[in-house]
């Protein structure tokens, strides 16, 4: 579907990004009245304060609804778990509010949704978290239960038992999802990780005394942040943080020393070197069949030695190359109008919907597009989206396509401030880096400071000689895929008989 | 919905998105201001200077009931075309004045009316009034621009449908539970039907149902309230008022004589599920806060009934789930169960069935109902914590309400149920005859 009248329309379309605001367009009768003054965002001040036990805590006041969120950080998460126990810090986590030494499981639930609130734990690559979100009345009553699911789980078998059952059925479920395969394969496949929910034959194996020693090892003040936002004093805060939290003691042994950022977070591996890139061609093309699936997935993937983290002297800041890598996927696929989305969607109603994201960790990230199409298509599509990340290490970005898609960033930034769940998480993000809050301040400049230069270097070093997968009913694409990738191996695996250990 | 894997008509989201709320504790009440232009077109405003942002939404007295004979999806296949040209707008302008400035748009199909809104910094409020005046009444519907997004509509449909393993279980609740109300098609329709459709419905369409009398606008967030007035009878003010009769759907579902079992299958389903279905009252009517709080008893969180015996305690269902999906019409009152492994869909109706027959012969418990409305004021308050989430309150409340001071009686209504409440709405409408029964599972198993 390659032809003129799409070429047609994508000049158009870039003219009226040219002149979005005072448009003349040809047949056009009126303008859109430009903006008046700007009002001034405001970036919501944090204060911070350490307590005697090596327990971070942060508050940030905002009185406008009152709701409370408070945010228990761990810094550790599915990266300090080996693949053959794999999904072992969520279930640590998500085991926590399953009982404690003087609550049962159906107690916790029933007492923190009588006063009306929640509470979540879980784990992602880099940390664990506890989360309550609570009308700010009631925050006294509900970090009482907080606290007694940090300080004093049990972790009963007939708990684990339960999750365990729960997770395979969730994964067998989700299994069946072309997206979800997609991701879940790529995890090993592409990154050398391995799935932060588990794997069928990890959580199988995971026992009891694992998960007492994962939490031993991982769960301790000097490891935490405590993150309050929304409707409370920052004096009220500190109080409540002592009172709940100041009698947590560190282990007399934990797997890490506090404070010492050298060797923390353990550091993840690495995805395939820079110098084993080749710049026209990826790696390789992995297939997983999934008979009558009503699509494929199609991904793009390549694991970066670029981290998130960047050590200066012994002091931790961020990587430099991490404004432009946001920047970048902003243009190619981070929102509506980014160019796959322009690309697979809008030009030619391939998908409903096309983007890219970055998962970071301390020392290396994973960079994977996202979409998915009918079968027929699934081959078309890969072919698209290799071409528009090549085209980012061949040519440069206009200011008139640069600049609205910095905007895009820095306007997603200032709404996920709005709320206080969405403050807390971006909190969190910082401290499970070590990074500063100041961060917090500095992030519209940084965004607004890359230069198209910044991006297509950072393209050209990072985005080649990655891997295609492609989760779908193989016999109605793999011809055309043949076709298309005529000098590439295509390795085919049945989603049936999928073991993540034996991909390589 | 034109962006996320999602049209809201999925009656999984029914429950995120119920439209009651409420409490002991207090809610500071919205304070709204109402206007109507001569033409027709309705405006409500809230101003809340908390953020530089301001949130535009324009609400449509029109949804997939409103699908033409035959052309089922319809609605929503042109919601998705008013984000192409118009008289004075390229195709995807709505994006440059939007996206391009920090702000975000999107749309979304219901069964009984659409939206459109967008967040954007405050000092873009003149342009977007400005545009979602021109796409009122100026819309241009070409043909390549309706084959494409036709095109990206039947993607929506495969991902959200057909690449689910429940997804043609939703999809089942809605057309098996009705005989001949036009909510049996579904919002998201067909591929077939779909396929049939042409721009000149689309012209049709918009013809009939696209005017300011059959519209609210609706904006929240940072902006002076003259201003704001000003502009809206500046481009908003200017547009005629159609002549013709705006067509409404008449037809009333009929009470269901028997029970109705029927059984359905689909590739990819891991788990057997089963549904069991009521027709409810219609939006308006009085039983309505009684059966959200029952709802929220029987289905909001861990400690709700359905969770702590079929998930927790039974061990038999990864998912229990009882909705109110209230409409504009007779809506559904639904129980749904996902089977564990190894587990039947017998042993899930009949648990559900036992926990139905026990919120009708006993009393909700006192703290029960304490907590029920504990969590919807907590749900409350989140929505309220951004302009678009306020906004979106004061739609439902014009949507199912027809008045948009419902946003501040509704709560007040949920605060006034009672234990015998909910006892008595739960033994009106939850009888033999008025059930439908659907079991679903892996084909050719």
């Amino acid at each position: 579907m390659k032809n003129e009248k799409f070429k047609t329309l994508k000049v158009l379309s870039a003219l009226c990004i040219l002149h979005f605001a005072f448009l003349i367009c040809a047949k056009a009768q009126e303008t859109p009245p430009p903006p008046s003054a700007p009002k001034v965002v405001n970036i919501p001040a944090v204060k911070e304060k350490t307590l005697p036990n090596g327990l971070k805590v942060a508050v940030v006041e905002r009185k406008n609804v009152p709701l409370v969120t408070v945010r228990l950080l761990i810094k550790s998460g599915a990266s300090s778990e080996e693949m053959e126990k794999a999904g072992l810090a969520n279930m640590t986590a998500s085991l926590l509010t399953k009982g404690t030494k003087t609550r049962t499981a159906t107690q916790i639930a029933e007492q923190i949704e009588f006063l009306g609130g929640s509470i979540n734990a879980g784990a992602g690559w880099n940390d664990s978290f506890v989360t309550v979100n609570v009308m700010s009345d009631k925050l006294d009553a509900a970090m009482t239960i907080m606290s007694d699911v940090v300080l004093n789980p049990t972790f009963k078998q007939q708990e684990i038992d339960l999750l365990k059952s729960q997770s395979l059925d969730n994964l067998a479920y989700n299994l069946k999802q072309p997206g979800f395969l997609a991701n879940y394969v790529s995890s090993a496949y592409s990154f050398k990780e391995h799935p932060v929910g588990g794997t069928t034959a990890a959580l199988n194996s995971i026992k009891q005394q694992d998960i007492i020693d994962f939490h031993k090892n991982n769960f301790s003040p000097a490891r935490a942040v405590l993150i309050f936002t929304g409707d409370i004093t920052e004096a009220k805060a500190n109080l409540l943080a002592q009172k709940y939290f100041g009698k947590w003691k560190s282990p007399a042994k934990t797997i890490l020393g506090s404070g010492d950022s050298s060797n923390f977070p353990p550091k993840s591996p690495v995805g395939t070197k820079n110098s084993e890139q080749n710049l026209s061609k990826i790696r390789r093309i992995l297939v997983v069949d999934l008979p009558n699936s009503g699509q494929a997935a199609v991904k793009y993937l390549k694991g970066l030695e670029a981290g998130r983290v960047n050590y200066n002297g012994g002091k931790v800041g961020v990587n430099p190359v991490y404004y432009p890598s946001i920047v970048m996927n902003s243009v190619l696929g981070g929102g509506y109008s980014s160019r796959l989305n322009q690309e697979i969607r809008i030009k030619r109603g391939l998908s409903y919907g096309a983007g890219s994201a970055f998962s970071w960790r301390v020392e290396n990230s994973n960079f994977a597009t996202s979409t998915q199409t009918k079968n027929e298509s699934a081959a078309e599509v890969a072919e698209l989206v290799l071409d528009e990340v090549k085209k980012l290490a061949d040519k440069s970005v206009s200011a008139s396509e640069l600049n609205p898609r910095k905007l895009v960033l820095t306007g997603d930034f200032g709404r996920d401030l709005e709320t206080t769940q969405g403050l807390a998480a971006a909190l969190a993000d910082l401290y499970s880096f070590e990074l500063p809050v100041a961060e917090l301040n500095s992030y519209m400049k940084s965004v607004q400071g890359v230069s198209d230069a910044q991006i297509r270097e950072f393209a050209k070093q990072n985005l080649a000689g990655g891997d295609i997968i492609i989760v779908g009913d193989a016999k109605v694409f793999m011809d055309d895929l043949k076709k298309r990738f005529p000098n590439m191996k295509i390795e085919i695996v049945k989603a049936a008989d999928l073991d993540l250990s034996k991909l390589n | 919905m034109r962006k996320f894997p999602a049209f809201l008509s999925m009656l999984v989201f029914a429950f995120v998105f119920s439209q009651s709320v409420f409490g002991q504790a207090k809610i500071t009440p919205l304070n709204i201001k109402q206007r109507a232009l001569p033409n027709g077109l309705k405006v409500v405003s809230l101003q809340d200077a908390s953020s530089p942002t301001v949130s535009v939404h324009v609400w449509y007295n029109v949804g997939g009931k409103n699908d033409p004979q035959g052309r089922s999806g319809f609605a929503h296949l042109f919601e998705h075309m008013m984000f192409k040209s118009t008289k004075n707008m390229k195709s995807e302008m709505m994006d440059r004045l939007t996206e391009d400035v920090g702000g975000y748009n999107n749309a979304s199909t219901w069964d009984d009316f659409t939206n459109y809104y967008e967040v954007i910094p405050s000092n873009y409020l003149e342009t977007l009034l400005w545009a979602e005046s021109d796409r009122m009444a100026n819309l241009n519907v070409d043909d390549a621009n309706f084959k494409s997004e036709r095109d990206v509509v039947k993607e929506e449909y495969r991902q959200s449908v057909l690449a689910q393993p429940y997804g043609r279980f939703f999809e089942y609740i809605s057309s098996l539970s009705y005989q001949t109300h036009p909510y049996k098609r579904g919002v998201i329709g067909n591929l077939d039907e779909l396929n049939a459709a042409t721009p000149q419905d689309a012209n049709d369409f918009y013809k009939l149902f696209y005017r300011p009398d059959n519209a609210y606008l609706i904006v929240a967030g940072n902006f002076e309230q003259a201003q704001l007035d000003a502009w809206t009878d500046k481009y908003f003010g200017r547009l005629a008022r159609p002549s013709g009769a705006i067509p409404r759907v008449t037809t009333v579902e009929p009470d269901r004589a028997q029970e109705k079992r029927q059984l359905t299958t689909a590739p990819n389903v891991p788990f057997p599920a089963v549904a069991i279905t009521y027709l409810a009252p219609n939006s308006k009517s009085a039983d309505i806060p009684a059966l959200k709080i029952a709802e929220t008893i029987l289905s909001n969180g861990e400690s709700s009934r359905l969770y702590q015996a079929l998930v927790y305690k039974q061990q038999i269902a990864q998912e229990a789930v009882f909705s109110a999906d209230v409409r504009v019409d007779k809506g559904l009152l639904y129980f749904y169960a996902i089977a564990s492994e190894g587990k039947k869909p017998e042993e899930l109706e009949k648990s559900l069935l036992a926990e139905l027959k026990k919120i009708q012969t006993s009393p909700v418990a006192a703290n029960e109902l304490a907590k029920a409305k504990n969590q919807l004021i907590t749900r409350t308050l989140q929505e309220r914590e951004t302009n678009d989430g306020k906004a979106l309150a004061i739609e439902r409340a014009v949507a199912y309400q027809g008045d948009p001071n419902a946003v501040n009686t509704d709560i007040q209504k949920l605060q006034a149920v009672t234990v015998a409440d909910v006892q008595r709405v739960m033994k009106k409408y939850f009888t033999d005859k008025n059930r439908v029964v659907i079991y679903y599972r892996q084909e050719g198993k």
